[in-house]
């Protein structure tokens, strides 16, 4: 290490520094250091002297290294390595100690604080030795975007990023766009007609130049890194021609075969060639191949026949489809939780116990009742309870709040009372969770209007619905520990809000893990929660957790946001440079390593029988060499070298100073 | 008659395995007694003390020691061989790591001499007579050399050119050393006779090797009927392989049983049971701090199983003692 010039300069920090620690002393014991070739103390190095000055010492000294003995590296090390690169140094060749944060500011003792001063010091001086400079590289990167899931989130992610010279791909499982909040009559807090403030915004996005839907599609694989993605999807056969149907219905009216409607939550009945529900958007049928008695062996052409247009196609077939795109956002929305679990509640076994969505099915005015509030056999309900926390904040079943029921919960009370002036509405809840500058005033003014009847109780979970002729009967523990009943015509319940059934599968494919009940995890709940641990993938919506539609379109477009400015059309992506490196000559091919990257970032050579990096997707984490056995793989700038270093020089000052 | 090399073997605190591998070279050993003159090896040969130290500095071309250092006794032959020969080789895992005796570290002399002299169940010392480096009779002083505190390896006190690791290490490999300094194929100073890489790189199972292992509970070998094709940790066995150096041929591998670890860390390797921590932690199979102990709990002897060879002269050298 004959050619290892080593320049210590030290900051006073104003006051910070310099009233705390010897600095005289400091910079006279660096100059004692090997390798060491100046050492000098400065006013404050961030400042634009300081800066400049350091910039000319290096030159002056031709120093190879550099120590900095200042404040935090998070707060001036990026100052510092642009220094240094203006300076001719690679900026990997500085280490920082932090001599305020973890010495001045927290030793009031002088001689101490000088101690572990010299000890950071030596340990940065001994560590920058062995630094090696390293590379930035940088790649291509396609610009276009892959959305999965056209609910609020997908739809406001894909409409924020479509611009000129980047392309959207808009993937959806069903035929048509919208999500659920499409399916609702009135959207919280302005209860302004949903479809009325959705249909412009789906409009845009059927219109939109550069955004392609797929719709009844779904992704069976993804492959590559963040700028070079590609996402391998299935587009299910619709059968029904894009460009001539124009939605009439002709084909639907002589079907003969009748299904359970998921569309309206299986509360009606559909034809197997089919339009979702009135309204739609895109405004086309399609023909559902698992009820459509073609595909069980019949001869039927009825809608073929009664299609104007000629629209109907029996002989399209599934198409695999590759997208190429730089990110993808993840926005595949959420599902109920599934009461039947949760037998206590009656629902699915006794009359006239509906689920949120159902509910937001029978008030709507394209709804299986065209948005008439009648129970089972006609009759317009007298008494309507409404159970907020089904399955939510219990250990039993979800233990998270679902955070929007107390609010749609309100709407509903509205919804009822519009449409029945004086039936009995009463709401069981345990605590109400009214967040936000719109709930609490929201809430308040229905509940006043409504003359809503709240009902406090013990606990959700211990709810029992009985059947009590024919009608349910609701018995729960009330606040004072009273065991209590009340009888009604219809009872709504508000199950947990989960991710939804396939978000497991698809978690496996992008890699990303999955938390309680199903949502997925986000790279940092505070700072990053539109991020993944998987770079350029982002979630957004109710696929990350439950909430309202507000804070849905805002990460849809946060996502947007992130991805707009890290993947500019025309400009290259840096790479991480601390990347992990194999020792081929040393890898014994235990294949220990290649379960652990978060980032599927190492790959198996089968003839060498050797492990590598592809240093695209790693992140430089270092899981894999701090585990690999033959300590072949190393995580550049955290060596063993570069941190043994620093860790024997701090325990040889700890020892000394234990012996004194 | 052309001038033999002279070839020296002593052991220290040692098994006599070592000596075995050495014996293990069967015909091939006249071979060796043929081309060099061996001239010190107690368990076999009348030489004495004074043999040696009457020899010139230099005199003997190749020394194998095996064994660790725990005696004064240890150390003073350790340094007189050193001295008295050109090339010095640590032989088998106690010379080169301390070894099997090495884990003596996590106890105390008090704790061992108590054990081994009265405690042993079979043992029947009333008195609780222990040695002592000193015994008078009469006018008559019998010394006993000095106990140390720790277990040393070789390398830990003398200079040490070439290491024959195992326990013992196989007799082709001691061969291959032996023949090394007789051929005059010296490789660089500080190599160990035998692979660069890790045992997994020459595991006959290493096919059945999955990508992604994952281990719900670990088993010992009396737990569990393995299958004998399969690699061991698939199976939950605990094996050593991945991080122990390769070129004992998988002899434990091809017998059926898991390797233990005695050919020691591979190069880049400091500390050969930390690696085994962080190797083992890497494949629980759990990410819930409940589960995670269930499983840890099912090792039930971890700094015996991770410094099985390796204590003395790993990072922490044995238990760690407070000064009071």
């Amino acid at each position: 290490m004959s050619t290892v010039r080593i320049g210590v300069f030290i900051c006073e920090c104003g006051p910070n520094i310099k009233n705390a620690v010897d600095l005289d002393g400091l910079s006279r014991f660096a100059r004692g250091l090997d390798n060491v070739v100046v050492a000098e103390r400065f006013a404050l190095l961030c400042s634009l002297e300081g800066k400049d000055t350091l910039a000319k010492e290096i030159q002056r000294h031709r120093l190879t290294r550099v120590v900095i003995a200042a404040c935090s590296p998070k707060e001036h090390e990026h100052t510092f390595k642009q220094v240094m690169a203006q300076a001719g140094l690679n900026s990997f060749l500085l280490q920082i100690a932090n001599i305020r944060e973890q010495c001045a500011w927290v030793i009031s003792d002088k001689t101490r604080a000088t101690q572990k001063a010299q000890a950071i010091l030596e340990a940065a001086v001994n560590r920058v030795a062995r630094h090696e400079p390293l590379e930035i590289r940088e790649i291509a990167c396609l610009p276009d975007v892959v959305v999965v899931g056209a609910g609020m989130a997908g739809i406001s992610a894909a409409l924020t990023l479509a611009q000129k010279d980047r392309k959207v791909h808009l993937v959806e499982k069903a035929p048509c766009i919208g999500g659920k909040v499409a399916r609702y009559e009135d959207l919280f807090p302005n209860l302004e007609c949903a479809s009325c403030v959705l249909d412009p915004l789906l409009d845009a996005v059927l219109h939109h130049p550069n955004i392609q839907l797929w719709t009844l599609s779904e992704v069976k694989n993804v492959l590559g890194y963040f700028g070079n993605y590609t996402v391998e999807i299935i587009t299910k056969a619709r059968h029904v021609d894009l460009q001539t149907c124009i939605g009439c219905g002709a084909c639907v009216e002589v079907c003969p075969v009748s299904v359970q409607n998921e569309y309206n939550e299986g509360l009606d009945t559909r034809k197997a060639v089919y339009l979702p529900y009135p309204g739609a958007l895109p405004n086309l049928a399609a023909i559902d191949e698992t009820h459509c008695l073609r595909w069980q062996s019949q001869d039927c052409e009825s809608c073929q026949q009664a299609c104007p247009f000629g629209s109907i196609d029996y002989q399209e077939t599934d198409r695999n489809m590759s997208l190429k795109a730089g990110a993808v956002v993840i926005a595949t929305g959420f599902d109920l939780f599934d009461v039947t679990k949760a037998p206590q509640y009656g629902y699915g076994k006794i009359d006239n116990i509906y689920t949120a969505l159902e509910f937001e099915r029978l008030v709507n005015a394209n709804g299986p009742t065209q948005g008439k509030l009648i129970l089972k056999d006609g009759r317009v309900p007298e008494s309507i309870v409404l159970i907020h926390c089904v399955g939510s904040r219990t250990p039993r079943y979800h233990q998270h709040c679902s955070g929007v029921c107390c609010s749609y919960l309100f709407k509903f009370a509205h919804q009822i009372r519009k449409k029945i002036p004086d039936a009995t509405i009463t709401s069981l809840y345990t605590d109400m969770c009214l967040p936000g500058k719109e709930a609490q005033p929201f809430s308040d003014k229905i509940a006043q209007k409504t003359g809503l009847k709240k009902i406090r109780i013990k606990d959700p979970a211990a709810v029992t619905i009985t059947q009590d002729h024919g009608r349910p009967r609701v018995t729960y523990t009330d606040a004072c520990d009273a065991s209590k009943s009340v009888v009604a015509d219809m009872v709504v319940l508000a199950p947990a809000i989960t991710g939804t059934k396939d978000a497991s599968s698809l978690g496996t494919l992008f890699d990303i893990p999955l938390g309680g009940s199903g949502f997925f995890v986000e790279e940092q709940t505070s700072l990053a929660p539109v991020s993944t641990p998987i770079e350029g993938v982002f979630v957004a919506g109710c696929a990350q957790g439950p909430k309202e539609i507000q804070a849905a379109v805002s990460q849809g477009q946060a996502a947007a946001g992130k991805i707009l400015s890290q993947l500019v059309p025309g400009q290259k992506r840096a790479l991480e440079a601390m990347t992990a490196a194999v020792d081929t000559e040393l890898c014994s091919g235990c294949k220990i390593c290649l379960g652990l990257c978060p980032y599927k970032a190492i790959v198996f050579d089968d003839t060498q029988q050797v492990a590598g990096i592809e240093e695209v997707l790693c992140r430089g984490c270092g899981i894999c060499a701090a585990t690999c056995p033959s300590g072949a793989i190393s995580a550049r700038h955290f060596t063993d070298a570069q941190l043994g270093a620093e860790i024997e020089s701090l325990a040889r000052h700890t020892g000394r100073e234990n012996r004194s | 008659m052309a001038h033999k090399p002279k070839i020296a073997l002593y052991w220290c605190s040692s098994c006599g395995g070592c000596e075995e591998s050495v014996v293990d070279l069967a015909e091939d050993i006249l071979a060796v007694a043929e081309a060099a003159e061996i001239v010190f090896w107690p368990v076999a040969l009348d030489a004495k003390y004074d043999d040696v130290a009457r020899l010139d500095d230099g005199a003997i071309t190749a020394t194998l020691i095996n064994g660790a250092i725990r005696l004064d006794e240890h150390v003073s032959m350790a340094r007189l061989l050193r001295k008295k020969s050109r090339l010095l080789f640590a032989h088998g895992s106690c010379a080169h790591l301390g070894g099997v005796v090495g884990l003596g570290n996590f106890f105390t002399n008090e704790e061992i001499l108590n054990r081994v002299y009265c405690d042993v169940p079979t043992v029947n010392n009333p008195d609780r007579v222990l040695p002592r480096p000193e015994t008078r009779q009469g006018t008559t002083v019998l010394k006993l050399t000095g106990l140390h505190d720790m277990v040393r390896s070789l390398h830990q006190v003398v200079d040490v050119d070439y290491t024959i690791p195992g326990c013992p290490p196989p007799p082709a490999l001691v061969k291959e050393a032996v023949m090394m300094v007789l051929e005059d194929r010296l490789p660089p100073k500080g190599s160990i006779v035998a692979d660069t890489r890790a045992l997994c790189y020459t595991c006959p199972r290493k096919e059945t090797r999955p990508e992604m292992l994952e281990v719900p509970s670990f088993k010992r070998v009396y737990e569990i009927e393995w299958d004998p094709e399969q690699c061991f940790l698939n199976q939950g066995v605990v094996c050593m392989g991945p991080v122990t150096r390769g070129g004992c041929m998988a002899q434990c591998i091809q017998a059926n049983m898991p390797c233990r670890g005695c050919f020691g860390p591979v190069d880049n390797v400091r500390d050969q049971g930390a690696k085994s921590a962080s190797l083992l932690a890497s494949l629980m199979e759990s990410t819930d701090e409940e589960q995670l102990k269930k499983i840890v709990e099912t090792i039930p002897d971890p700094g015996g199983l991770f410094y099985r060879y390796s204590l003395a002269s790993s990072i922490m050298k044995g238990r760690v003692r407070r000064r009071p």
